[in-house]
């Protein structure tokens, strides 16, 4: 095992395909996708693009320090208290460590509230509360004053790849001893604002969306959270916890190209892929699948699949976000817990919305489940604004 | 490990570039603008401190701005003025990171977008306005326009952003993952922020009124605009003019165990806001030595990052600055006669969390 490696002993998830981890992970190879209209705004769009909704309302989410928070601010407790379970770990424990919350979102950082902004511009005074509300609710922050804990917090604002990026910078707080445990993940509620973002930039499938597909016309929004709990080698063998799995690398990189489009030949998904392969300590033949960023549009699809076809020839390849839409700054945290999951089952599920393969992409996902084979998997999210970030995962073997 | 500060590049009420900052330190005067806030009993002038980016020019092309708003630029020029002072504008940047933070990002723009489409429906909503509206457009603005091909990050923790993204900036540097950062903060004044002030604050906000961050009892904030950065490397012995930092240190007050900061002269980023004044005190209350300058770049979250620009400065010039209250001293200390050793730049955050940085020679 590389001696940068990380242990990841706990994981919790929430996303259209269910309500915690093992119920996402279960219908995922159900082939199951739960999209529809969005239940919880109306647009005056005349085309409403299908959406991937958590269907609870998260309202009876019993909490003790964070009353009145955001949506998205519910979605981080709700995965932080799965992970810190899943973990063996309990809020005493937790006080008495140096414990870091490292978090990724993109809604979740914006102040944006549309009925606050509307009273504003016709002159009323609007209820201060939504901003009151916004000012508790800052992701890393949330957690923490949930939880009573006492180390650095960092909300990680780099759009897609968000959460991507806060998995990698908490996995480098405990390897430089800063922190004994961190909480890093993210999460992302699904927004009216960021919604007509996307249709504005005409980037959105008005049908369910289909990665690497020929036919694929763009993404579908979605909403989630997933966190993962991870912990220095030191106390991990104290406690005796086994690991899931370990963070062995992490890369990333600004393609400084283009504010919303990627560089077309990938050059900074190249960079930090190489990177975080170079750091895992892995070879290639060991890499076993990845878990693309995928989000069906035209151009990403596209330099993805360059991308993995020269880097990692013959190494199958997924999109999951067939099964979730684009949860923005949670994808990656997202994909890094199926990431995880699935190299624990030795398999992973089709890519969905994948039927017909595209000529012009030098390589297609997974056309159905499948037996993986290797001891390590990648997750990769390519952001807004040309960030790209990878993480590198490997299976714990049974190490404790 | 120590990151060594090559280049320093601010802008905000006090003006544009280290010059200016200097020229207010030491005159310790800065006058606000008045600024009008739309309210509900009509327009109300407030003071707030505004940055201007009009020297932006001399470094970009004006064509290549004109789809960036006014929180990318102040971003863009923090960074040419940084980089231009380290010699390494126009260098190899590929081994060098951008981390950019924020306490509430391109707020204009973020309220631009909701006008697009508030106002003539969701089918007008502009892509230009969202694509600027998203925290991490400014590291994306400044990596595509400088040519800065390593990782990049935007972190917004309020008024932690600064000390929580320098954490990571230092751990990047001693992991060996770049060569160089670019660190910077910025946020900006928008008419629903001064509104929200207004509501907030009311009868406080007004143009009648300094700051006096050391009345810790009364709410005396103005607000403010602007952008700091630093070209930070490992501190290879090498020495720089402007010192390094030594220290990062964050999290809630009570549980370090040894405070930050011991024999260090105290930069203390109160910033008029009563709400946190008995945190401040009673951090205040074990470390007497403490010098104040937020009256000359105004409330803000990122306000440490200017902090950390004057310890640089009073670290290059060899003097502590007056203290900008009127009576050329801050609490235990006689800047006249202080030289500079540690300083160290706090931040407190009203749920009691402290975030720490020591700079020294």
């Amino acid at each position: 095992m590389n001696q940068r490696a990380v242990a990841i002993t706990g994981m919790g998830c929430i996303s259209a395909p269910g309500d915690n981890l093992p119920e996402c992970i279960g219908s995922l190879f159900k082939g199951e996708r739960n999209f529809g209209s969005p239940v919880r705004f109306a647009s005056d769009n005349a085309i409403t693009y299908p959406v991937f909704e958590v269907a609870d309302d998260l309202a009876s989410l019993e909490t003790r320090n964070t009353p009145d928070i955001s949506r998205t601010g519910r979605l981080f407790l709700k995965v932080a208290f799965e992970a810190i379970g899943d973990a063996g770990l309990d809020r005493e424990f937790l006080r008495s460590k140096r414990v870091g919350v490292c978090m990724g979102t993109t809604v979740g950082c914006v102040m944006n509230d549309r009925d606050f902004y509307r009273a504003y511009l016709k002159g009323q005074d609007p209820d201060m509360a939504d901003i009151t509300r916004f000012l508790r609710s800052n992701p890393a922050e949330v957690v923490a004053r949930e939880l009573d804990l006492t180390g650095p917090c960092q909300t990680i604002a780099n759009a897609c790849s968000s959460s991507t990026d806060a998995i990698s910078v908490g996995a480098l707080w405990i390897r430089s001893g800063i922190c004994d445990i961190v909480l890093a993940g993210g999460a992302d509620e699904l927004s009216h604002v960021a919604w007509n973002g996307f249709a504005a930039l005409m980037i959105t499938d008005s049908s369910p969306c289909k990665p690497f597909d020929r036919d694929r016309k763009g993404l579908n929004l979605g909403e989630g959270a997933a966190m993962m709990v991870l912990e220095s080698e030191g106390v991990r063998r104290t406690r005796g916890k086994g690991a899931r799995a370990f963070i062995l690398g992490s890369g990333a990189s600004c393609d400084a190209y283009h504010l919303t489009a990627p560089h077309p030949d990938g050059r900074g998904l190249r960079r930090a892929l190489k990177e975080a392969i170079a750091s895992s300590g892995v070879e290639t033949k060991e890499i076993a699948f990845v878990n693309a960023h995928g989000t069906g549009t035209q151009d990403n699809d596209r330099v993805e699949s360059g991308v993995l076809n020269d880097m990692l020839p013959g190494v199958p390849f997924l999109s999951t976000k067939g099964y979730t839409g684009h949860t923005l700054g949670a994808a990656g945290a997202i994909e890094a817990a199926f990431t995880v999951a699935c190299l624990e089952m030795g398999r992973i599920p089709k890519s969905a919305g994948f039927t017909n393969p595209d000529l012009r992409l030098p390589a297609s996902p997974a056309e159905s489940e499948m037996e993986i084979r290797g001891s390590a998997a990648v997750s990769e999210s390519l952001a807004f604004g040309g960030h790209n970030g990878v993480l590198v995962f490997g299976a714990s073997g049974g190490l404790l | 490990m120590n990151l060594s500060i090559q280049g320093i590049g601010v802008l905000g009420g006090f003006g544009c570039g280290t010059d200016a900052l200097v020229s207010a330190l030491s005159s310790g005067q800065c006058k606000p603008q008045s600024v009008s806030v739309k309210t509900s009993q009509g327009p109300r002038e407030m003071a707030a401190f505004c940055a201007d980016t009009s020297r932006l020019e001399e470094f970009v092309n004006k064509k290549n701005l004109r789809r960036i708003d006014h929180f990318s630029k102040m971003a863009i020029l923090g960074s040419c003025l940084a980089l231009q002072d380290a010699g390494k504008l126009g260098e190899d940047l590929s081994r060098m990171a951008t981390i950019i933070a924020t306490g509430y990002g391109a707020t204009r723009t973020t309220y631009a977008f909701l006008d697009s489409f508030i106002v003539d429906g969701d089918s007008c909503s502009s892509p230009t306005y969202f694509a600027n509206s998203v925290h991490n457009a400014a590291v994306a603005h400044v990596s595509t326009l400088l040519n800065i091909t390593g990782p990049g990050l935007t972190v917004s923790q309020f008024e932690m952003s600064v000390a929580s993204a320098l954490l990571t900036a230092r751990c990047w540097l001693e992991d060996g993952r770049v060569d160089s950062v670019l660190f910077g903060a910025v946020d900006e004044y928008c008419d629903v922020l001064g509104y929200c002030w207004h509501r907030y604050f009311r009868d406080r906000a007004t143009t009648e009124h300094d700051m006096d961050p050391f009345n810790f009892d009364v709410q005396s904030a103005i607000p403010g605009e602007g952008a700091s950065f630093f070209v930070l490397t490992r501190d290879d012995g090498g020495g720089s003019r402007y010192g390094s930092i030594k220290d990062v240190c964050l999290g809630m007050m009570d549980h370090f165990t040894e405070p930050p900061g011991r024999d260090s002269v105290f930069f203390i980023g109160a910033d008029g806001h009563k709400e946190y004044g008995d945190h401040y005190q009673r951090f205040l209350s074990g470390h007497p030595r403490a010098a104040c300058y937020t009256p000359l770049y105004g409330s803000l979250p990122i306000g440490p990052a200017f902090d950390i620009a004057v310890a640089a400065l009073s670290i290059k010039s060899g003097k502590i600055f007056p203290v900008p209250t009127g009576k050329n001293e801050g609490l235990g200390l006689d800047t006249a006669r202080e030289s500079p050793g540690p300083i160290c730049c706090v931040k407190m955050s009203s749920r009691g969390e402290l975030g720490a940085v020591t700079v020294e020679a």
